[in-house]
């Protein structure tokens, strides 16, 4: 419309109605509007041809009906005032006050603020020397609760009122921040400066400044949003000082009127020089509490000066705090006691603050959590076997220590784990900052993420390139790239077994070894059978439960044939060979040796008995009695010997028949009589005779008697050849330990008759003499050692070591 | 797990399956840099690092006064336990008990 129809060129003398408007909008109204649709018919329109192209004709002429309205060029008024900054400090005002309602704590940052905006009103603002500001001020003063002690004056401000009803209001609920510095200034205040004398009176010359002092918070408050103020208010909306000058004060606002006489009699353009000092120092006396002190003389006259009831009086001042009642008071400084100790930890606890920032906090935290996970990877999906892949050892030694073997959850760790932080934090936080928990949130989900993406991530673990010939293994700490990759032929077992198997037992020693290895692969897999045994079913488990027992104990039963195969125990004995049978062949080698003790827990008892025989039978076949080796023996008495007594030590007095019998009839007994291993077999089955012997069938009892017989007389030419005889003599310089032989003797010594007995003391009464004669010459521990031995024997045919000599 | 005839678990399927026949044996193991080993293996893996029990330990080396082919002198140690580096292990070879 008339808006944008601008005319470059107005015909000269003439001004155009669109030209003159056209440039500002502010503009004052053509004064011609009217005129020109009139006489714009005939010269205009010739100028218009001739000079210029005609434009202007074209343009719609019709639509400036409304350009009045457009630019309000109707009211004349309008036109001076451009202040906009005025009204929206004035706004700015009450915004502030709601502020502080809704926000107690952030009067704080006001405190930094404060210059611009009283040192405006020097620069053009001249509303500030008006009457009429400062009741404003005064009303959002009272929001600090600080008392306005104005007389009053009687010329009423609606303004002031109603800002002050507002500002009444809210100093209720400002209180506690008010108590808060109150004390605090109380406290340094009351014990260094003696109260002023009131001052004189109010409307006395210095009023004026002391007057001002009550409003530092709307002044602050005000130049604290927006320093430029003007004069004007007109279009102030909805708040209470809307109407500021036109409208009557409402009803409700009246609550206090004297204070708003009081404003009215200080109002007086001069006072507002002086002001900014105090009023900067009194908005935070905490933060300045040096200067406090000096600034808060000025403030006191004034509240001596008010000697008017205060409806609730804010305590700002120690005056108030004396003011209080005892109860009160003790309460207030209680709590302002304990308000200062809070503010002091949590001054201790903010030393570092900020010192990382909520990104840098972040990136460790996932750095953390990548950790976690790439340490503990996902042991949520393999179970307990890849826990002891990961650690075999512990994990079988705290098994055996009977430790519990807890995997805890990793999921679940990091669930607790988060929560708890996010727990802490979001209550730490929720006061003041709403993030917080925004941020753990954020946290979570990644962590979520990163679990599933490292639970995929182990899942390919090889890549194909399509085309190429090999593929790519990735490696990690976890599962290493495999550096050989080589597949275990079925087809390469049966062939490598065969001639064995078929074959007469080619027992040379690569073969004993390779069954000593085959032995320890089904153990170990027996036992680790054992450790995924399913929990025992019971009456209401679920088939498919009942179903995992049975076959756990399916597989149990194939291991241990396959064990027992392994074993090579029931390969038939070849007499006069040369060779030795392959399970004395196994337990030829020390790790042949070792395993017994280890497999005998999956044998059952006939296996067991089965092996003892075999040892047995072959007795003088084993290298530990062939040719004793020092440490071979050893192992032999701690590895083997302890399995063989544990069955035999609940072994029926039958069986020892049976085995002793065995040795009388198949072993040379004279050779492995003079073994260690020899000994302490036949000592093992001699001693467990004589326990089982009570309580069994005469019959029983009397073949044993005929076996033991048998035994005696093969032995007893033995007798002066047992200690030490076939045994090497280990410790060059030391006699050999001869304590398995004692031992022999004395189980021989218990079951003997008493004719027999004395054939056994003949046999060794040369080496009980010497031995008795050592140990007491050689004194001491080992002297006392050697003596109890002898008597071991001794006593067990009814004398003792004391008798001799 | 294993199928119920798989009774040779321990049949020779690679190199290093020879190895483990002699575990816990006196085995002997050349190394780089002209020394050897005699001792008893206590275990080995894929990158034939081996723990040794019982070391014998022998290095050969020329004498430096007199360069001679002939005169090399050997260094024996003893170790109770050792770990060996794969990277070094020319060869391992069991030892017949003699």
């Amino acid at each position: 419309m008339s808006f944008f129809d601008f005319d470059p060129a107005p015909p000269q003398g003439r001004v155009g109605g669109h030209n003159a408007s056209a440039p500002g909008f502010g503009h004052a109204p053509d004064p011609f509007a009217f005129a020109r649709k009139e006489d714009g018919g005939d010269d205009d329109a010739l100028d218009f041809e001739d000079t210029y192209d005609g434009l202007g004709t074209q343009l719609d002429e019709a639509g400036d009906a409304f350009n009045d309205d457009t630019f309000g060029a109707e009211q004349r008024e309008v036109g001076r005032d451009f202040d906009f900054s005025g009204q929206t400090a004035k706004v700015a005002d009450v915004f502030q006050q709601e502020q502080m309602l809704h926000h107690p704590g952030q009067q704080l940052p006001s405190s930094t603020l404060p210059k611009p905006a009283t040192r405006s009103s020097r620069s053009g603002y001249e509303n500030y020397a008006e009457p009429e500001y400062i009741p404003q001020l005064e009303a959002s003063a009272s929001i600090w609760g600080l008392p306005q002690k104005r007389q009053a004056a009687e010329r009423p401000q609606p303004q002031g009122q109603q800002s002050y009803g507002a500002g009444a209001a809210s100093s209720r609920k400002m209180m506690s921040l008010e108590e808060v510095e109150a004390a605090m200034r109380a406290q340094s205040r009351k014990p260094t400066t003696p109260q002023p004398p009131p001052h004189a009176h109010q409307l006395s010359a210095p009023p004026p400044i002391i007057e001002m002092a009550p409003k530092p918070g709307a002044l602050l408050q005000q130049g604290y949003t927006s320093p430029p103020r003007d004069s004007q208010r007109p279009q102030l909306p909805s708040e209470q000082r809307h109407s500021g000058t036109r409208q009557p004060p409402p009803p409700e606002a009246q609550p206090v009127p004297p204070q708003v006489a009081q404003r009215a009699g200080s109002a007086q353009p001069p006072p507002h020089q002086p002001l900014p000092q105090p009023t900067r120092i009194l908005q935070n006396p905490n933060r300045l509490s040096g200067q406090g002190q000096l600034v808060t003389p000025p403030m006191q006259p004034q509240l001596e000066r008010s000697g008017q009831p205060r409806m609730e009086p804010p305590i700002t001042q120690a005056q108030q705090v004396m003011r209080l009642s005892e109860e009160d008071r003790t309460a207030f400084l209680a709590e302002e006691a304990k308000r200062a100790k809070r503010n002091h930890k949590i001054y201790m606890l903010s030393k570092d603050n900020g010192l990382m920032t909520p990104q840098d906090k972040n990136f460790i935290t996932r750095i953390q959590l990548q950790q976690l996970l790439t340490a503990t990877g996902n042991v949520d999906d393999q179970g307990p076997e890849a826990t002891l892949a990961e650690d075999f050892y512990y994990q079988v030694f705290s098994q055996i220590r009977g430790a519990s073997r807890q995997t805890p959850h990793f999921s679940h760790f990091a669930q607790t784990y988060l929560f708890q932080t996010a727990g802490r934090q979001g209550t730490n936080r929720r006061g003041f900052r709403g993030t917080g928990d925004n941020h753990m949130q954020r946290m979570e989900q990644q962590v979520a993420r990163a679990v599933e993406a490292a639970k995929l991530k182990p899942k390919n673990r090889q890549l194909i390139i399509e085309g190429s010939l090999g593929k790519i293994s990735f490696s990690n700490a976890k599962t290493p790239k495999p550096l050989l990759n080589l597949k275990r032929q079925e087809s390469g077992d049966a062939k490598s077994h065969t001639p064995r198997k078929a074959g007469v037992t080619v027992a040379d020693r690569k073969a004993t070894l390779r069954d000593v290895e085959n032995v320890y692969s089904i153990l170990m897999r027996m036992e680790d059978h054992e450790r995924h045994l399913p929990p025992p079913p019971i009456e209401e488990s679920a088939p498919e439960e009942i179903q995992q027992h049975m076959e756990w104990r399916q597989q149990v039963l194939r291991l241990n044939q396959q064990l027992w195969r392994a074993l090579k125990v029931m390969e038939p004995i070849v007499p006069n060979s040369q060779t030795p049978h392959p399970f004395i062949a196994i337990l030829s080698t020390p790790k042949g040796k070792k395993v017994v003790l280890r497999l005998f827990r999956h044998l059952d008892d006939q296996q067991r008995v089965t092996i003892l025989t075999m040892i047995v039978i072959q007795l003088d076949t084993l290298d530990v009695i062939r040719a004793p080796v020092a440490h071979e023996v050893d192992l032999f008495s701690n590895a083997v010997m302890p399995a063989l007594f544990g069955y035999v030590a609940d072994a029926p007095l039958n069986i020892v028949i049976g085995l002793l019998g065995l040795v009388v009839d198949r072993v040379n007994v004279q050779m492995i009589v003079r073994t260690r291993i020899g000994v302490g077999i036949l000592t093992m089955l001699i001693s467990r005779a004589e326990l089982s012997k009570q309580g069994v069938l005469e019959a029983e009892r009397h073949q044993w008697n005929i076996l033991f017989n048998q035994l005696f007389d093969l032995v007893e030419p033995m007798l002066p050849y047992l200690f030490t005889g076939g045994e090497p003599k280990t410790r060059e310089g030391k006699s050999p330990d001869d304590v398995h032989v004692w031992q022999f003797l004395a189980a021989v010594g218990v079951g003997s008759t008493p004719e027999q007995q004395q054939r056994l003391v003949l046999g060794v009464k040369d080496k009980v003499m010497e031995t008795v004669g050592l140990g007491r010459s050689i004194g001491g521990e080992e002297g006392e050692k050697r003596l109890a031995e002898v008597n071991l024997f001794m006593r067990a045919i009814g004398l003792d070591v004391g008798l001799l000599g | 797990m294993a199928d119920p005839e798989d009774t040779t678990a321990t049949s020779v399927n690679e190199p290093l399956d020879l190895v483990r026949l002699s575990l816990d044996e006196v085995v002997f193991v050349k190394l780089r840099g002209d020394r050897e080993l005699k001792g008893r293996l206590h275990a080995y893996d894929s990158h034939c690092n081996l723990v040794l029990g019982d070391v014998e330990e022998t290095i050969y080396f020329l004498d430096d006064d007199d360069p001679d082919e002939e005169n090399i002198k050997t260094m024996k140690k003893q170790s109770e336990m050792l770990f060996v580096r794969g990277d070094s292990v020319v060869l391992i070879s069991p030892q017949a008990p003699s």
